[in-house]
């Protein structure tokens, strides 16, 4: 045969196998990144199966030797937690540490494993934060759709935002209070929570939550607590701030002390605004009175003055204002937007100690 | 040695290859990724968060069934005019906040904004805050939006502290021309965190404003339902811009109907033959009838019902269409033909009577008559009975079927006010005359006028033979009498015949069941569904329920947060139970409450038109008024607190009830917040009661 007809042949070949194969991978541009994310993840199976929780949750391994980093919930109330890995291998486990104020947990593998596919999060940690817009992926065994050696199911989205999980003060409760990622792929069902955000790469950004319902919207919220996310824990009665990887750490190292409760601490101050009749159950914040030489006096607070805003946080009724007036001491400067007529009018308060009641003679 | 080379070389080029695919897989991936972040950083200047404070608890629809919700998170906008003007959902504003707060990016302090107007058929509002050189966003052009594109839905609501990036949900166009013309479909997440928000395509240009929206439903809440399921609407923001200048204006909009019934309720394969069309409507001033098959809309040929509707989905109340259509063999057109909002209701008629009760002779016996009235103004008197009515020579006479009042009723709701109708009276003298008497409509129904009613009626209200056999006209047979079931009194604990749903009635010790009486439905506040709760409102209602012969019914929510809609059922069945159990005047089946409970008796009072004939409702504002039923009387007492910050909404609806004829009115209690009745109010509502069957 033609030397140079052999060469064209083989060359037009090569250029189908390439186009081919372009295509093939185009069409699964996420599948070596769902293969790598899938051995760093656990099924965890425990206690639960009543009142609609369910006995199962997803895992994240962050060391070789089968430390797992999941979410702090009922689940791991049980002596009997199971573990199952990527290849279908399984173990007993037991919890090491928790901390609730992150929300989350340490299991470990009760038996002598080694050189487990694991996610360094201090390498993790050390990355930017994701962006709203940026695509993830959602690795969580949700609705125990997988067990043993079967693989996680994968949802794709992206970052819906980056803020506080807390939407707004006293409306409902999050496990959680710092900021999380907002996923926009419905992810954050029952089984899912301690499941894994990833980025495109496959680079850990979050540990997946709860199932948790927006009040405020009446929609379920698909949440991830980030990488990244520290909050302000008490520990031998002082405040002190801690870490994902700081926890992760802590614990595997066995010296993990766990947050206590905090008291409720209600400093409030004295601001000298008599408002409305709380009549109605969101009776919006009107000043009914101010009291003469008070702070809210001395700020040029008037009556029929309605409050819209405290230090950027919107006080939707005298209930929710009461709530947030009760986190400033005295001597704390507070701005307040107030609707005044048909303007929006901003005021500072110094906020002062409660006046001294006078002994009647 | 050559092969082995050929080989190695081979294969070192195949993984090359893998290689850079692999790679320009993810080159692809990043630059979508980029391009989706760089059109949502182009748009972001223009989208705002919207706060609302103040307003009332609202019907959402969610899938475990319709709710009432009091609004209260952060909502999305984006802005259409650099001076200030921004389009949000209608969703957002149901439930008529009193203040409205807009933050928008690059400004430190919110602005107030006013609502201007809402265009109902699309379920957009316009608000403006006062600003200038706000960043106006690109349009998508319409023509140039098609399925599969990108669409990237934006809100402003998640991030409550800061105005950065918006949040995002990426998904493609799903089909364009839903909803009856006026959407376009998407599979990014829809829901309360972006509705009002825009939907983006990946070049940064504005492809509509996200709204809930079902096909088979109207109203702000319609397609709630669907939060977040793949399945999510957004008006195209080449109509939003096209509307604008309707909507600055300051009216709202409504959708353009033809006013016509189609014979068939089959939308999809059958031919548009018009079975009725409505009065005054826009089809019977241009002479369309029955029988009439519609053939061709705005030069578009029609063959059935669903592609009539395509075409009139997106046209607005004023819009002008050209149509043909067949009559028998002849083929018509019709052009420019102007569209109406929904028909114009029509007021009761009202004589000015009030009849005797439980009388079962022939005619209607007067009771009383109002002052002013038009039997006034005729002369007609206490204690004359009708005996003939009708209008010119024909002359109707009583039959004994039903009782007179509720023959006389039927036939005057027939009627409209200004009709001039002839009465045969015999006089309380014994004297036989016939009278001419012009109907007025029911006081109340005139947005203006707030009628005072009378401090006292003759307690004389009933014959008490509720029992007794009706008397019949000659040629008819007799009923036979009824037979008085075996009533308990006081406080009477009651279940549905399923055994879940607990109710409880009170019945005044001195029932007589020869006696109609009237039943009131309390409908509780959150939480105030206790024995001690019900007993104390029975208390409060005890001498009321005896001197004016009133049966309390008080249905129990199993909802801590109040009354869900969903369970209409219930109270239904409390109401449908107390009825076969003791003697109840079906013109005046009243249903009551305070705050959501009240919410609940207005929900009902629309909802349940065959049982409920008045509404008083306390601290809750009538949000989706349906239009009166010429044969379904339905009244309304609705009162609030002067500290009530609905209060103004409140008053603002009677006067809309009165719009669409209900007869409304409204009481304002000084110095209180959303609480029950005082004793001046609660008085005048028995009176109200003792009323509701006026004719």
């Amino acid at each position: 045969m033609d030397m140079h007809k052999r060469i064209a042949r083989s060359a037009g070949a090569l250029l189908w196998v390439l186009t081919i194969g372009t295509i093939a991978l185009a069409q699964q541009p996420f599948t070596p990144v769902a293969v790598d994310v899938n051995k760093r993840l656990v099924k965890l199976f425990g206690a639960g199966g009543f009142k609609g929780l369910p006995s199962y949750g997803t895992g994240i391994l962050v060391s070789e030797k089968g430390d797992i980093l999941t979410c702090n919930n009922h689940i791991l109330s049980t002596s009997d937690l199971r573990v199952h890995l990527y290849d279908g291998r399984f173990y007993q486990a037991r919890v090491i540490a928790r901390e609730p104020e992150l929300d989350l947990a340490l299991v470990r593998i009760d038996s002598d494993v080694d050189f487990l596919p694991h996610y360094d999060l201090a390498k993790a940690a050390a990355q930017p934060l994701a962006e709203p817009g940026d695509w993830i992926l959602a690795f969580s065994n949700q609705f125990k759709i997988a067990t043993r050696d079967e693989p996680m199911s994968v949802q794709r989205g992206v970052i819906a935002a980056y803020a506080e999980l807390r939407g707004r003060r006293g409306i409902f409760e999050a496990p959680f209070s710092g900021e999380v990622y907002f996923v926009d792929a419905i992810a954050n069902n029952p089984g899912a929570a301690g499941g894994a955000i990833v980025n495109r790469r496959g680079e850990l950004l979050g540990i997946i939550g709860r199932e948790l319902k927006n009040t405020l919207s009446d929609t379920w919220i698909n949440y991830a607590v980030p990488v990244q996310a520290k909050v302000e824990i008490q520990r031998d009665e002082k405040l002190t701030t801690i870490d994902v990887v700081t926890f992760v750490k802590e614990a595997i190292a066995g010296s993990y002390k766990q947050s206590e409760k905090r008291a409720k601490i209600d400093r409030g101050a004295y601001h000298g605004i008599i408002l409305v009749p709380n009549a109605v159950a969101v009776t919006p914040p009107y000043v009914e009175e101010v009291i003469p030489d008070s702070p809210a006096a001395k700020a040029g607070l008037r009556p029929d003055d309605l409050i819209v805003y405290v230090d950027g946080e919107l006080a939707s009724s005298i209930k929710i204002f009461r709530e947030i007036m009760k986190q400033y001491g005295p001597g704390t400067d507070v701005k307040l937007d107030v609707q005044r007529a048909t303007r929006l009018v901003s005021v500072k308060l110094r906020l002062a100690e409660q006046p001294k009641v006078k002994a009647v003679p | 040695m050559i092969q082995g080379n050929t080989m190695k070389s081979r294969l070192a080029l195949i993984v090359l290859v893998i290689a850079s695919v692999r790679a320009g897989a993810q080159e692809i991936n990043a630059d979508l990724e980029k391009a989706t972040k760089d059109a949502v950083k182009k748009v972001a200047p223009s989208v705002v968060q919207i706060v609302t404070q103040g307003g009332t608890d609202m019907v959402v629809t969610t899938p475990k069934g319709p709710v009432f919700r009091k609004a209260l998170g952060p909502t999305t906008g984006v802005i259409v005019s650099a001076d200030g003007y921004i389009v949000s959902s209608a969703f957002n504003f149901i439930n008529q906040p009193t203040t409205i707060l807009v933050s928008a990016q690059g400004h430190a302090e919110p602005f107030l904004a006013k609502r201007i107007a809402t265009d109902k058929s699309r379920m957009l509002t316009l608000i403006k805050i006062e600003a200038k050189g706000l960043p106006v966003p690109p349009a998508a052009p319409k023509k140039g939006i098609h399925e599969g594109q990108w669409a990237i839905a934006l809100g402003r609501t998640l991030d409550t502290r800061r105005l950065g990036v918006p949040s995002v949900s990426v998904g493609i166009i799903s089909a364009t021309n839903r909803i009856w013309g006026k959407a376009i479909q998407t599979d990014a997440k829809v829901s309360p965190i972006n509705y009002g928000g825009p939907l983006v395509d990946i070049q940064g240009n504005v492809q509509g404003i996200l709204i809930p929206a079902s096909p088979r439903g109207d109203g702000e809440t319609a397609g709630f339902e669907w939060y977040d399921s793949g399945i999510g609407f957004a008006i195209p923001m080449e109509d939003v811009y096209a509307v604008l200048p309707r909507l600055k204006e300051g009216k709202d909009l409504q959708r353009g109907l033809l006013g016509v019934r189609m014979k068939s309720q089959d939308i999809y394969s059958v031919a548009p033959e018009i079975g009725e069309v409505m009065k005054d409507s826009a089809a019977d001033k241009a002479g369309l009838k029955k029988g009439d098959i519609i053939t061709e809309i705005d030069g578009r040929p029609v063959v059935r019902m669903a592609q009539i509707q395509h075409i009139l989905g997106p046209k607005y109340d004023g819009d002008k269409v050209s149509l043909k259509y067949k009559r028998g063999d002849k083929v018509e057109a019709i052009n420019n033909l102007t569209l109406v909002a929904a028909l114009v209701s029509q007021a009761h008629p009202f004589l000015g009577i009030l009849p005797m009760r439980d009388d079962p002779k022939l005619g209607v016996e007067i009771r009383h008559v109002f002052p002013k009235t038009p039997a006034d103004k005729a002369g007609l008197a206490p204690g004359d009975r009708i005996v003939k009515y009708g209008i010119d020579k024909t002359m109707a006479a009583f039959l004994g079927q039903k009782r007179g009042a509720q023959q006389l009723l039927d036939w005057l709701n027939t009627q409209l006010p200004g009709k001039e109708i002839k009465l045969e009276v015999a006089r309380k003298g014994g004297k036989t005359e016939t009278l001419t008497v012009v109907l007025d409509q029911l006081p109340g129904s005139v947005a203006g006028d707030e009628p005072k009613l009378p401090d006292k009626l003759p307690e004389a209200a009933s014959v008490r033979k509720a029992l007794a056999p009706l008397e019949v006209a000659k040629n008819l047979k007799p009923a036979k009498a009824e037979a008085a079931p075996k009533a308990e009194t006081g406080i009477v604990k009651r279940a549905t015949a399923d055994g879940e749903h607990k109710f409880q009635v009170y019945v005044h010790e001195e029932y007589d069941p020869n006696i109609a009486h009237a039943m009131v439905v309390w409908l509780h506040p959150p939480g105030k569904n206790k024995d001690d709760d019900l007993e104390e409102v029975a208390a409060i209602w005890e001498d009321y329920c005896a001197a004016y012969k009133i049966i309390l019914v008080m249905p129990i929510s199993q909802n801590d947060a109040g009354w869900l809609p969903g369970e209409s059922d219930i109270v239904i069945e409390a109401i449908q139970d107390t009825m076969k159990r003791y003697t109840i005047d079906p013109r005046r089946v009243v249903t009551h409450g305070l705050s959501v409970g009240g919410q609940m008796a207005l929900h009902l009072g629309f909802g349940a038109r065959e049982l409920v004939r008045g509404v008083a409702a306390v601290g809750a504002v009538p949000t989706n008024i349906k239009d009166n039923q010429p044969a379904q009387r339905l009244a309304f007492f609705l009162v609030a607190g002067e500290l009530d910050p609905l209060a103004k909404s409140i008053a603002d609806s009677r006067v809309k009830l009165a719009e669409k004829k209900y007869s409304a009115i409204y009481r304002q209690m000084p110095n209180r917040g959303r609480e029950y009745l005082e004793d001046a109010q609660l008085r005048e509502l028995v009176r109200w009661i003792d009323m509701l069957d006026k004719q």
